[in-house]
């Protein structure tokens, strides 16, 4: 057996879901792990499968593409071979929640996430909020995974001072503590 | 994933709302420190103290700024001092209470608690030295909070020790009439004292407690209010209807829930650094001077025009309560106080009240038999007679006993002051008008002396 990532983008509308989980079962794909997100209207899912051996990457493609098609949906669509390798599943990381918000301004999250870079830190998920605490006001929240290694003080001040540097208030917190305010806990 | 409203109300409560760790407490006990001999035992506490004391204040740094929330002080509380120097008279205990400065100094904390007595029933010889000891001890030291329990549902009220705290309070507020009497800051007269509170003047740590353990004392005034102003603001509940005073409660219980997960959370945590067990969370909201960090500001959102005004002490019932229930939901581990504190100085809104003439002391004696403590952070006048402070704090006391909940007092006689004039005391003490005392003599009454018997109800077993 062998794996492909395969990802749809595009309008979501009722039925996206139906459609592309139909394709892909059709094309003899097993689907071994799936997301999906909606933002503004516009539909993301990702669905990792396992394939015979002998369908090839192009042939996935082409039946699925045609699929698309036929069904009238407007979705671009990715197959990758699936890496089997998951960044950080070596290390030890702690979670953290890093949250920046003022004035909207060009280049912000570019800049943020730069530091994330230079310290060898992976953002999880990023969200922004714009204009929903005021006219021009961004949010940007980023989940990230700190490996241990990393001097949480250091990495702290550095994005306090871009922050700064870009109109922005950055708040760094572990990310259980949003946990343990907000949620019931599992036994 | 977390979701937005999760990340916007946990930052709100932090940049906008004061939500802070008002206090880790140390405790630690100093049973195995006792000696006869009095330089020996201070060598054998203040090894002890900065033995366990040393990383506190780093580890709760770097805990704090983790989850980005500041543990604003921390503390140390230690066992009652008349049982543990009980073989010294009043000068040895002046020598220990320097000592115990010294060690909290060295530890970088602010506060030190636990020159304390328990006499509910009757003194013993430490206690008898350790109270006489009180007006040197404590204006001559900077850090020690003292706590003398004079009273319980199960004992009664010692009215001898009531007499006595009556003389001792004017007694510190003139060995410290330098600074406005501001030893008396540092004194509570208890009736049924916790043995876990980490919340000073009035932390301790009880017979009964761990060798060292880690007690947190949350706050949150400023958030319990902002969650009233939004839901008001809404002004509707979850089903659309109009809100009433049930909605009120839920929101605070759901808030006072919040706020304790974090106390519980950094509390925990700070414990595992330091390899010791986590004792209690104590989720009661303590206000500072700060505007925006006030309990009286929370009685204007519930609609009184001033804390004081009629309706207060029910108010104060709902939000105490509330308050317990959101917490206990929170925490397996609460303990201490856990309510809502009305300390005068302490918060701007119930000072401005006292102020104005809209708070009396009457009325805050009716409001301390809803909530946590009772007449907290009180100036008065400082020629009020001995017995007429006495008088007060055997009210406290009844409130207590008769309810089987804890009451103190905290009144400052400010020295050469008079009701109408202003003292300050500074930092989280924050300043306060002096206030009225009741006319009339007590003095006949507490001249009486002996013991207000245990009420019926204490006859459990």
């Amino acid at each position: 057996m062998q794996k492909f990532t395969v990802s749809f983008l595009g309008r979501d509308c009722p039925g996206v879901v139906s459609t592309v989980s139909g394709l892909l079962s059709a094309a003899g794909c097993n689907i071994f792990a799936a997301t999906q997100s909606l933002l503004l209207g516009e539909f993301a899912g990702i669905f990792m499968v396992s394939v015979d051996d002998a369908l090839t990457q192009e042939a996935l493609q082409g039946e699925l593409q045609q699929g698309l098609a036929k069904a009238g949906m407007d979705l671009s669509l990715i197959v990758r071979p699936t890496h089997e390798e998951e960044w950080g599943k070596s290390k030890r990381c702690e979670p953290f929640v890093v949250s920046a918000d003022g004035t909207d301004g060009e280049g912000q999250i570019a800049k943020i996430s730069r530091v994330f870079t230079r310290h060898g830190v992976n953002v999880e998920s990023l969200r922004a909020f714009l204009g929903e605490g005021g006219a021009n006001h961004a949010l940007f929240v980023f989940e990230i995974m700190v490996p241990d290694s990393v001097d949480l003080g250091r990495l702290r001040r550095e994005l306090v001072c871009e922050g700064q540097s870009l109109g922005l208030r950055v708040s760094v917190q572990h990310r259980d503590i949003f946990e343990a305010v907000h949620r019931i806990g599992s036994f | 994933m977390l979701s937005d409203r999760e990340v916007t109300n946990t930052l709100n409560m932090l940049r906008n709302e004061h939500l802070d760790v008002r206090t880790v407490t140390l405790g630690v006990s100093l049973f195995d420190c006792v000696s006869h001999d009095l330089e020996l035992f201070i060598a054998n506490i203040q090894a002890k103290i900065a033995r366990y004391a040393q990383q506190l204040v780093p580890v709760c740094n770097e805990i704090g700024a983790k989850y980005g929330i500041p543990v604003v002080n921390k503390r140390i509380s230690v066992s009652p001092i008349a049982v543990v120097a009980a073989p010294f008279g009043p000068e040895g205990m002046v020598r220990v209470c320097k000592a115990l400065d010294e060690a909290a100094r060295e530890a970088r904390v602010d506060f030190l608690g636990g020159y304390s007595a328990l006499v509910e029933k009757g003194f013993a010889n430490g206690d008898r030295a350790l109270i006489e000891s009180l007006p040197d001890a404590l204006s001559q030291t900077e850090r020690i909070c003292s706590s003398i329990n004079v009273a319980s549902s199960r004992a009664g009220i010692n009215m001898d020790a009531v007499a006595l705290m009556g003389r001792q309070i004017l007694g510190a507020a003139q060995a410290s009439a330098d600074q406005g009497g501001i030893a008396c800051a540092k004194l509570v007269v208890f009736a049924n004292i916790p043995q876990d509170v980490p919340f000073m003047a009035g932390a301790y740590l009880g017979v009964g407690e761990p060798d060292v353990v880690i007690n947190v004392g949350v706050s949150g005034p400023g958030v319990v209010r902002k969650a009233i102003d939004r839901l008001l603001e809404r002004g509707t509940n979850d089903q659309g209807k109009p809100l009433s005073l049930l909605d009120m409660a839920e929101v605070i219980k759901r808030t006072a829930y919040k706020v304790t997960r974090v106390g519980e959370i950094i509390g925990s945590e700070v414990a595992q650094r330091l390899g010791l067990p986590f004792g209690v969370a104590d989720l009661s909201l303590a206000p500072t001077p700060a505007v925006g960090d006030s309990v009286g500001e929370i009685f204007q959102s519930l609609g009184l025009s001033s804390i004081g005004c009629p309706g207060s002490t029910a108010v104060l019932a709902m939000l105490n309560d509330a308050v317990k229930k959101g917490g206990s939901f929170a925490s397996s581990s609460v303990g201490g106080l856990s309510g809502a504190f009305i300390p005068v100085s302490e918060d701007s809104s119930i000072e401005e009240a006292a102020r104005s003439g809209r708070l009396s002391l009457e009325k805050l004696e009716a409001m301390t038999s809803v909530c946590s403590v009772g007449l907290d952070m009180i100036a008065i006048p400082g020629d009020t007679p001995a017995s007429s402070i006495a008088g007060i704090i055997a009210d406290e006391m009844a409130i207590g006993m008769i309810n089987h909940k804890t009451t103190a007092v905290r009144v400052i006689p400010v020295p050469g002051k008079h009701a109408g004039e202003e003292v300050s005391f500074g930092g989280l003490l924050g300043k306060a008008t002096i206030m009225n005392i009741p006319k009339g003599d007590a003095s006949k009454f507490i001249g009486l002396g002996g013991r207000i018997p245990a009420p019926i109800n204490s006859l459990k077993n």
